[in-house]
């Protein structure tokens, strides 16, 4: 057990009051820093000419709250993606013109990601942007669709023809995709702030104990069964808490009626079939260096049931887990690796995984740590004031 | 290599779209009894064209549940667990020779595993007993197993017929050195996926496949209940990667071999 006296702790006099470090070992604190700094640098997306362009994420913007990307003008990507709710929508499984089979994911941090979708039938954001938009389940539109709103509302089609040309010239499919690159210019923008870890890693960084010591014990006991024992980082790591990769960990992937969900599995043979994957002409990235990943992704056996690793920052307001959300709490998630059922996993499959067998307080200090990845102000971000356009 | 080999070096991809299976890896444990129904699992290997199946569960009930349901496609193999948490412990459990007696005496098979044996406890009571059964009641030994685990057994029983389950995930030399060391070792290809990706048979497996064409066979391995609705996408998979093999090595690995070998030991 962490808390057993046999850990030192650096008890540290600040204004009266004794504030605590637990003897971090080298390797430990090494270990802490790589999982910043936070926010990372912004790097635009080679495979999108408007990323990180102002009036493409004033257009994405605007796109995202806009119902008229729907079939029927009752869903936009913020019906699901509730800007309240760090992006996601608070549902075990997501709901759009039907109930779906996965779990809505925050969009937060979300151009960090190597892969999208909890299957990465993606391999660019804006790629993944067009899926929601032209699936039956959920907003069920076309290339029709969006070009019609993008020719003939003044204010889109003044901002498409800053961006991308005149409308009028435009094939429907482009003028989808275009959308679709704008979506992705202002998803790049949703950043979770900085956290408590954060403030407690560069503390640790540049060795500053006071500063550190704010940090409470039990995160801090939560954080080196993270990196120790629970090896949590195999997987969750990195400044983003992910390697961005697909595992099976587990978890049941039956699907309601009936039927299972193949995830990664259907997701590479989805993304092979794309005609919106980075090999394919829609790509603006004349290197080909982005579509490496692509060229080289290779279908496996055990892809079948295999789901996205999440990123763990803001994971406190995320509930419920899991790619079919069938796990409520982070306690119960912390439960699952503790009680770990190996007859679900294959005996040469995720060697990793083992029943971590936590103590009851061992437990409630991996939660505090967890819970000390999040942070409240960008969950809840107000809209900005957009300019009209003049074109 | 044989001479018929040498005269059938054509891919047939039409003709491999037609390939029966012989699964040589299927599991129906008790989890998958609650959400699969033997009339449901039968029908799912029906329809992916698997002509026959090397099932095996845990507990027991499961495979003679299947093989009651359609014994002209299941062909039973006996775990020596009686749930899947036995995996790593079977090898010291005294219970499980007793347990192995009692089942052979009730039912028949045609092999004892998958089980999972690694290294020198092959060489423990329990695994050296369960090769002894085998020998008596001429069974295979499906064994998921290391190198070392598999030159234990044939060294406790030369005449040991062995089913190398995934071929101990080794690269396919080791395979091959092992196939020509072993007269009595077959080797199943399940869960592993390097030697047949993109419908294309990697050359150093192509190599093991034409030396050895009577010595392999194919398997999904459902090792939870999810992964019956993946043995239709596996057969088909596999047929895609046999259509690059000549036409009678395809058929021999696709399903003759596991014929040939299995197919008539019910009737003894």
């Amino acid at each position: 057990m962490i808390a057993r006296a046999a850990i030192a702790v650096l008890a540290l006099a600040s204004a009266g009051a004794a504030a605590q470090v637990l003897d971090f070992s080298a390797d430990e604190v090494r270990a802490v820093l790589r999982h910043g700094p936070w926010p990372p640098a912004f790097v635009p997306d080679p495979s999108n000419r408007v990323s990180g362009q102002s009036e493409a994420i004033e257009l994405g913007e605007r796109l995202f709250f806009e119902p008229r990307l729907s079939r029927e003008g009752r869903f936009s990507c913020a019906s699901c993606h509730v800007p309240g709710l760090a992006f996601q929508d608070g549902r075990a499984q997501g709901l759009g013109r039907t109930e779906l089979d996965r779990n809505t994911p925050s969009l937060l941090n979300v151009r960090l990601n190597r892969w999208f979708g909890w299957d990465g039938a993606g391999d660019s954001l804006w790629a993944q942007s067009v899926r929601p938009i032209t699936d039956r389940r959920e907003m069920d539109s076309s290339a029709s669709q969006v070009a019609a709103l993008l020719r003939e509302d003044p204010e889109y089609a003044c901002r498409y023809r800053r961006l991308f040309g005149e409308p009028r010239d435009a094939p429907d499919q482009a003028m989808l995709v275009a959308a679709a690159k704008s979506l992705a210019a202002f998803q790049e923008t949703l950043l979770s702030g900085r956290s408590a870890f954060d403030e407690f890693r560069d503390a640790l960084g540049r060795g500053d104990r006071l500063a550190a010591a704010r940090y409470p014990i039990p995160a801090q006991r939560g954080l080196r069964l993270f990196l120790g024992r629970g090896a949590c980082t195999a997987c969750h790591l990195g400044a983003a808490f992910t390697n961005g990769e697909f595992h099976d960990i587990g978890i049941p992937f039956f699907l309601r009626e009936g039927g299972v969900d193949p995830g990664r599995h259907g997701g590479i043979r989805q993304l092979q079939a794309s005609p919106l994957n980075l090999l394919a002409r829609q790509s603006d990235d004349r290197t080909g260096a982005a579509a490496i990943k692509t060229r080289h992704v290779a279908l496996e056996h055990r892809n079948f049931g295999e789901f996205k690793v999440p990123g763990l920052r803001n994971v406190a307001l995320t509930a419920p887990y899991m790619h079919n959300g069938r796990i409520a709490t982070l306690a119960q998630v912390v439960r699952h690796y503790s009680e770990l059922d190996l007859d679900r996993l294959h005996a040469d499959g995720e060697a990793i995984l083992k029943p971590l067998r936590l103590s009851r307080e061992e437990s409630a200090d991996l939660v505090a740590f967890l819970e000390s990845l999040s942070e409240r102000a960008s969950a809840s971000p107000r809209r900005r004031p957009i300019a009209p356009c003049r074109g | 290599m044989r001479a018929w080999l040498v005269t059938l070096l054509v891919s047939l991809p039409a003709w491999g779209a037609e390939l029966p299976i012989f699964d040589a890896h299927v599991h129906y444990s008790h989890d998958a009894w609650e959400s699969l129904p033997p009339k449901e699992a039968i029908a799912l290997l029906r329809q992916a064209g698997v002509k026959r199946a090397l099932v095996s569960s845990s507990g027991d009930d499961g495979q003679q549940r299947l093989f009651a349901e359609a014994p002209d496609l299941v062909l039973p193999s006996l775990r020596p667990y009686r749930s899947r948490g036995e995996i790593s412990t079977w090898v010291r459990d005294d219970s499980v020779p007793p347990y192995l007696e009692e089942r052979l005496k009730k039912y028949r098979y045609v092999a004892l595993g998958e089980f999972h044996l690694y290294g020198a406890d092959a060489d423990l009571p329990v695994p050296r007993r369960m090769v002894q059964l085998a020998k008596q009641h001429q069974l295979f030994l499906h064994a998921h197993s290391d190198v070392d685990a598999v030159e234990r057994i044939f060294r406790q029983d030369p005449g040991a017929r062995v089913l190398w389950a995934h071929s101990g995930f080794e690269r396919p030399e080791i395979v091959r050195g092992m196939l020509r060391k072993h007269r009595n070792l077959w080797c199943d290809l399940a869960f592993r996926s390097e030697h047949g990706s993109g419908g294309k048979v990697a050359p150093e497996w192509r190599a093991a496949f034409l030396e050895f064409p009577d010595r392999f066979m194919v398997g999904t391995d459902t090792f939870t209940p999810e992964r019956w609705h993946y043995i239709a996408e596996h057969a088909q998979w596999s047929r895609r990667w046999l259509s690059d093999l000549p036409a009678e090595v395809a058929e021999r690995i696709a399903w003759k071999n596991g014929e040939l070998l299995f197919g008539s030991l019910l009737r003894r």
